[in-house]
């Protein structure tokens, strides 16, 4: 699915990424946790597409094809999705406008026709169910007004009705409440499938109690120090992560 | 023909021969009288006013205009093509001539007295220019000399007025380079309510000059929901003063929408005179090409407990202009004033320009009052965003672009002329590819 060879990215000539390496088969969900500064945040700009980030090394597949090549859209159009970690507010959108174009936009790229009304509304009802949100978000302006909780939930709704191929989830549980969090991670869970992967971005480790990841990898100074299973999640948890100075250098799952 | 700085002279005559309107009424027959002079003594106004520094009335008055108009072939289906919104009590003027034909004025509802201004200029002597000022630089006397046709609106007290009310001004184009002066009258009295859509446009794309002046009057608790949507010509001249006073726990909520015309300049007088009442001056301009709009706006808060707030809006491309004059008097008596004005602008070209000047004036102590303007491009972040779920660059510029016009309606409650309106926005901007 994603294959991320020595990859180094940097920001106004700072360096951020140095030397990447990650492979996600289908199916699976890796956690990438790290400290604050670690380089969280840049992989998944980088990974979408944002404007910003200057690759200066190494290589992303996704699907057998060169993803850094793709503009933001095609790569989204071809099945790769990312919630933000600062959701973004679009005062004059409302959300069922944006699910729909979204959806029809990736729909277009896979030769189909424009969603039928009727199915949509059915579709996204089901995929509201599945983050408890209620219809009135619907018609209201794309995260406006919404608080921190609904603004991640909305973004899981998006990923539940664009049903991509590889979701990025970036910190979708930092500034929730354990109810919100539960809910993002029903939500998240009942999304995993064999042809699906996800990567989930987190600084704590307690999002892995409700989603399970199948690996964990610590990332610092934009480096992967450590990758591990579960375990090695709980590890962290007990010591935090003032250890990763001290592992060795660039052991992969 | 004859330019402007002339055409007193052939309206001399054509006052004569009573053409004009009223010209039995002694008190008008004055009225105009005065206002003519006043104009030949002021002219145009010149730029080195400080009102009128951004805009030039030097090329309208280098056009050539005539005040007679051919009898023009407009026909229903034409006239209800344009219309804003069906369902409604509607008065037509067709290049400056009241039309019985076009118009629906059956079954007005009780209450609402909706007639062309030309046969109810008995009615309007303590209306007319009760709100203006006809000394200020610009058209207003002009208008007074020459006003030829218009509507008058009367609310009788404590009726509320389903369906809304369409003023359609039409240019058919048939005549060229026609000048039309227009007065529409609105009163509302105690505790009444009504939406109220002044709607200007044309069929052609030829020269023409809308000179109109609005004047408003509300009684304690009287609600006026009042739009104004001005698509003419990309050749038309368009110069509006649009004034109201309000008592006590009045509303008026004013939407003002530019989107055609080569010229355009509204005067918009919001004069808050009794306590808890209540002003939303909103606007909106999408201009292109060389296209200029001029909004001044002016809100007095003049007793204590007076609220007002004000959001314009405009998009801009080509090498347009747009000017943004607001000024907010809070005097010293008002206290407990609430205003709050802002003016934000999406530039979407090198080559546009925009004037913006929010102002407050504030003589009272006890009052909250924030303004601000802000002129600047597309949000980065929300373009990512959106081209990360898979929309391309020009449909999520787009929409973006759409998004920012349209917010301006988001706060109108009447379902049928938000989404009329909506529309109208939608066809300029299309938010999708
Ligand atoms: N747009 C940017 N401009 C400058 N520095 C940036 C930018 N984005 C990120 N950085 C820097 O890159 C480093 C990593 O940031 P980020 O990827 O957001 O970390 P994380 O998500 O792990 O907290 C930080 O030092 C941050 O200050
Ligand atoms: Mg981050």
């Amino acid at each position: 699915m994603l294959e991320i060879k020595n990859l180094h990215a940097s920001v106004d000539g700072k360096e951020i990424l140095r030397g990447i390496n990650m492979t996600v088969n289908p199916g699976e969900v890796h956690a990438i946790m790290g400290p604050n500064g670690a380089g969280k945040s840049t992989l998944s700009n980088v990974l979408a597409g944002r404007d910003g980030y200057e690759v200066t090394q190494g290589e992303v597949i996704y699907k057998g094809q060169n993803l850094l090549e793709l503009e933001p859209e095609e790569r989204a159009q071809r099945g790769v999705f990312l919630a933000f970690q600062y959701p973004v507010e679009i005062p004059g959108v409302s959300n069922i406008y944006l699910l729909k174009a979204a959806l029809n936009a990736v729909r277009k790229y896979q030769g189909l026709e424009e969603v039928d009304a009727i199915d949509f509304l059915t579709l996204v009802r089901d995929r509201m169910k599945l983050v408890k949100m209620d219809e009135q978000f619907l018609h209201r302006n794309v995260n406006e007004g919404f608080s921190g909780g609904e603004k991640k939930r909305n973004e899981i709704l998006q990923m539940a009705v664009l049903e991509p191929a590889l979701a990025i989830l970036d910190e979708t549980d930092s500034g929730l409440d354990i109810d919100a969090l539960k809910t993002v991670a029903e939500g998240v869970n009942a999304l995993r499938a064999e042809d699906r992967s996800i990567v989930m971005i987190t600084h704590y480790q307690r999002l892995l109690d409700h989603i399970v990841p199948d690996f964990v990898h610590v990332l610092s100074e934009g480096k992967i120090v450590k990758s591990g299973d579960k375990e090695l999640a709980k590890e962290l948890e007990k010591s935090g992560y003032s250890w990763i100075h001290d592992a060795p250098e660039g052991q992969t799952a | 023909m004859k330019q402007l700085t002339e055409i007193t002279t052939p309206f001399s005559e054509v006052a004569a021969n009573s053409t004009l309107p009223g010209a039995q009424l002694d008190w008008l027959q004055s009225l105009r009288q005065q206002a003519r002079g006043q104009f030949e003594r002021q002219g145009l106004p010149a730029k080195k006013v400080e009102d009128w520094k951004y805009t030039s009335l030097w090329q309208l008055s280098q056009e050539s205009f005539t005040h007679d108009a051919k009898p023009s072939s407009v026909t229903k289906a034409q006239s209800a093509n344009v219309a804003l919104i069906e369902q409604a009590h509607r008065l037509v003027i067709v290049d400056g001539q009241f039309s019985a034909e076009l118009s629906q004025l059956d079954n007005l509802e009780t209450g609402l007295t909706l007639s062309p201004l030309s046969t109810s200029l008995d009615k309007a002597e303590n209306l007319l220019n009760a709100h203006i000022d006809v000394e200020k630089p610009g058209l207003n006397a002009l208008n007074t000399f020459l006003m030829q046709e218009g509507a008058y609106l009367h609310v009788a007290a404590d009726s509320k007025i389903e369906k809304p009310v369409e003023i359609l001004v039409i240019n058919s184009g048939e005549t060229d380079n026609l000048a039309t002066h227009l007065r529409h009258l609105v009163q509302l009295e105690k505790n009444s309510e009504i939406t109220l859509i002044e709607h200007y446009v044309s069929l052609q794309d030829n020269v023409g000059f809308t000179n109109v002046v609005t004047e408003v009057a509300l009684a304690d608790k009287a609600k006026l929901h009042h739009f104004k949507l001005q698509h003419e010509s990309l050749k038309h001249y368009h110069i509006a003063t649009l004034a109201s006073k309000q008592a006590a726990n009045s509303e008026w909520n004013t939407n003002n929408i530019s989107l055609g015309g080569k010229l355009a300049r509204n005067d918009i007088h919001s004069q808050l005179l009794g306590e808890e009442s209540h002003v939303t001056l909103d606007g909106l301009y999408l201009l292109d090409g060389d296209q200029h709009v001029d909004n001044h706006t002016r809100i007095d808060h003049a007793v204590p407990h007076t609220t007002s707030e004000e959001v314009y809006k405009g998009v801009m491309d080509g090498e347009s202009h747009a000017v943004f004059n607001g000024k907010v008097i809070v005097h010293k008596d008002a206290q407990k004033t609430d205003a709050n004005q802002s003016n934000r602008n999406l530039l979407l070209s090198r080559t546009c320009e925009i004037d913006t000047k929010p102002e407050m004036e504030i003589y009272a102590d006890d009052v909250k009052c924030g303004h601000g303007s802000t002129v600047g491009q597309l949000d980065e972040t929300q373009l990512f965003f959106l081209r990360a779920r898979g929309l391309d660059e020009v449909s999520a510029r787009s929409l973006l672009t759409y998004a920012f016009a349209v917010e301006v309606l988001q706060r109108i409650k009447a379902e049928p002329v938000r989404q009329a309106l909506s529309n109208v926005i939608e066809h300029r901007l299309p938010r999708g590819a």
